[in-house]
Formats: structure tokens, sequence, C-alpha cells
């Protein structure tokens, strides 16, 4: 079971539209049952970050964590989400 | 709703980022939906947090804040005659120029997935966003609105 966070500024309304879409996503592919979902804030996710295999964030995240962190915008604009899916897929499928 | 009339502003005229921000934070307050502290708990969360989307044909952004601020949750909205610059989300080195802003005033967003996820539907529809950029009146708005959800 690999451990996907989503997280954005106030863990409030951007995470749960996102998640929300990436829950949908998931169901698609055949995935749910590979994946627990977590959603949270920036501020309380940031010194465990490590924790998670995958990391999906739709706002800003400090430069030591960038390596580690997909950026989620995509699933708001539309604009280039297929390759942020493939990114997760790959990183599910690891 | 969730969404009312008078919480639709229409071609706003403003210089600045945090001049369209008081004015639709305050609109939410006069009618007492936030606490006194909602605008600038916005403002101040927009510099670490930004919200500007680089949707096309015109940038979209959504300023929010933590929801104890909230004391009924509404969305209000402006689309602005001039577009003003926010940061990207995701990149505080990008500036999106902003022509449409929705105002989350949530408290619990489960609640409010649906009409979420109706709206970040919109925004990745570049022909939706340019017929709201481009409406005239707050019916025309509302009735877009609508009409986009049946879509």
């Amino acid at each position: 079971m690999k451990k996907l966070l989503i997280m954005c500024g106030t863990g409030v309304a951007t995470s749960t539209v996102v998640t929300g879409r990436v829950k949908e996503w998931l169901e698609k592919e055949g995935l749910k049952d590979k994946v627990t979902l977590y959603q949270s804030k920036v501020a309380d996710e940031i010194n465990r970050i490590q924790d998670y295999d995958i990391v999906v964030s739709t706002t800003i995240v400090p430069d030591h964590v960038k390596e580690h962190v997909i950026d989620g915008l995509p699933l708001l604009t539309g604009m280039g989400i297929d390759e942020m899916y493939e990114k997760i897929k790959s990183k599910i499928k690891n | 709703m969730i969404i009312d009339d008078e919480l639709i502003l229409i071609n706003l005229v403003a210089e600045t980022r945090d001049r369209a921000l008081s004015v639709l934070g305050n609109r939410l307050f006069e009618e007492g939906y936030v606490t006194a502290d909602f605008v600038r708990s916005v403002m101040e969360r927009e510099k670490v947090y930004p919200t500007g989307l680089p949707t096309s044909p015109y940038g979209l952004a959504i300023p929010h804040t933590d929801s104890d601020k909230v004391i009924k949750p509404k969305i209000a909205i402006a689309t602005l005659k001039d577009p003003v610059k926010f940061l990207s989300m995701s990149n505080l080195e990008e500036e999106v120029d902003v022509k449409i802003i929705f105002m989350l005033a949530l408290k619990d967003p489960l609640e409010q997935l649906e009409v979420l996820q109706k709206l970040t539907g919109i925004f990745q529809d570049s022909d939706a966003v340019t017929r709201i950029a481009n409406v005239e009146s707050s019916e025309e708005f509302y009735q877009l609105l609508v009409s986009l959800d049946s879509m």
C-alpha cells in the first residue's frame, strides 16, 4: 500500500477538490486498492514529508523538499494533467 | 445558495490585488458571512500561499483563509475591468494576470465539494472562462453558471 499525501496551504479548500479528483482517477485506473490517501496542509506535513511515498501539492513548498513533491496545479487548471497523472502512476507502480 | 446575487461584482475597478480582495471581502463581511478579521487574514495568506491560477485565456484566483473566520459559507465573485496581478499558486516567481476572482468563504469543504468541483471544472474550460470574464451583469453571470451546470 502506497501512502499518497495531498496538501495545500490551509488544508481546506483546494486540497479537498484535488483529493476528490485524485480519488476518482484512482478508481478509474483500478489503483484504488494500492493507495491510501491523506489530505493535509503544508505547514503540518513539511517535517514528515518523507513518510509518504507520493506527495502532491497545489501550493508552494520549500526548496529542500521540492524533489519529493509533484505539482498538483494541473488538477485545478487542467493544463498538463496527463503528465501529472503519469508521474503519480509511475510512483504507485514503483 | 452558496452564491448570492449581491456577492457577484461585475467589471470591478481595482488597481491592485489587495484592493480587489478588500472590496470582495468587505462585501462578505457586510452581509454577515465572515468575521471582521477575514479580509486581513485572506490578504496575509495570499502573501504566503498565493492563489492565482494560470488558466486560459484569463487568469483566475481563489483567495480564501482558515474556516474559523467564516460564519456562513459563501462564495463572492468579481470579474475585473482590468486584470490585477496575483502570484501563481504553485510558483512564487510566476505572476498571473487575474480577471476573475472567486473568494471562497468555506466552513466544511466537504459540504461544498460539489460546487467547488463544478467551479474548478469551469476553470478547465477556456470557453467558459471567456464567457464568465465577459458577462455584463450579475443576472447574466448567474444564468451562465446555471447553464454551465447543466452541461
